[in-house]
């Protein structure tokens, strides 16, 4: 019988994986906005996933509200940037930035 | 436990579906569901501080900023124009990288989750948050600074923008 924690970390990584593949496969700024979120999702429930294996979900909850708050702000300043290229080039597309 | 895994698996699809969408708002409205999922799985895992912040935080303000971004562009552009054969590619790579995990990931997670090194104190949150981990908090305000001042420079008026801004405001020549 698989453990319910090896599951679920087996399911974090399929989700880090998406984020990942989504950051390399497209040339949208926007769509790699779409992965690194979906990458940090990842991260946090890595975090809070950690806590409760090891009996301490308050300290993991501390670091997971500290995470969505930098999230926040990362993707605020990313998308500012990307209205900043948008308004420039005309286009989302990075290979038009070279 | 079946709800739990049912969750995981939704999320999984879901962000596959945000990834692989063509149309720039059907993306950004289906992460807001990733979002949704995730917290309610925090709702599980016993912190619920944390699904609240998950909730507001991602499922309704970063929606809210992708949505708006998406509605600054005109009609034709939300489209993505890529290949999308590589996307499409997408769940078949996923699929070979799920058997892999299976295989590697899950018998190193089930070993190391048998020795865990298990904490002696779970403080409550208000002590970690405003006691043990201040340092946490500094550097959030610092992140949340170097934001805004980035936003500022990002978008910020030249002097000759400037003066005639104020001209068209106040009807007076500079």
């Amino acid at each position: 019988m698989t453990n319910i924690f090896s599951i679920d970390w087996y399911f974090i990584s399929l989700l880090f994986f998406i984020g990942l593949s989504c950051i390399l496969i497209s040339k949208n700024m926007f769509k790699q906005l779409i992965g690194l979120e979906i990458m940090s999702k990842a991260c946090l429930l890595a975090v809070i996933l950690s806590g409760a294996a090891t009996n301490n979900v308050n300290l993991a909850q501390a670091i997971a509200i500290s995470m969505i708050l930098i999230e926040a702000i990362v993707i605020t300043v990313g998308l500012s940037i990307l209205i900043k290229i948008y308004k420039t080039t005309g286009s989302l597309d990075l290979r038009k930035l070279l | 436990m079946t709800y739990h895994l049912a969750l995981f698996i939704l999320i999984i699809i879901l962000a596959l579906a945000a990834v692989m969408a063509k149309n720039m708002l059907f993306s950004a409205l289906i992460l807001s569901l990733v979002s949704v999922g995730v917290s309610l799985i925090l709702f599980t895992f016993a912190s619920p501080w944390a699904a609240v912040f998950e909730l507001s935080v991602c499922a309704g303000l970063i929606t809210a900023l992708f949505i708006s971004v998406i509605n600054l562009m005109p009609k034709e552009k939300k489209l993505l124009n890529e290949s999308r054969l590589k996307f499409t590619l997408l769940p078949v790579v996923l699929l070979i990288m799920a058997v892999i995990s299976w295989i590697y990931i899950v018998p190193f997670f089930e070993y190391l989750s048998k020795h865990p090194h298990l904490s002696i104190h779970n403080y409550p949150l208000g002590q970690i948050i405003w006691k043990d981990r201040v340092f946490d908090l500094i550097g959030q305000i610092c992140i949340f600074a170097a934001g805004v001042f980035a936003i500022k420079s990002l978008f910020a008026r030249s002097i000759n923008e400037q003066k005639s801004h104020k001209s068209q405001v106040t009807g007076h020549k500079f």
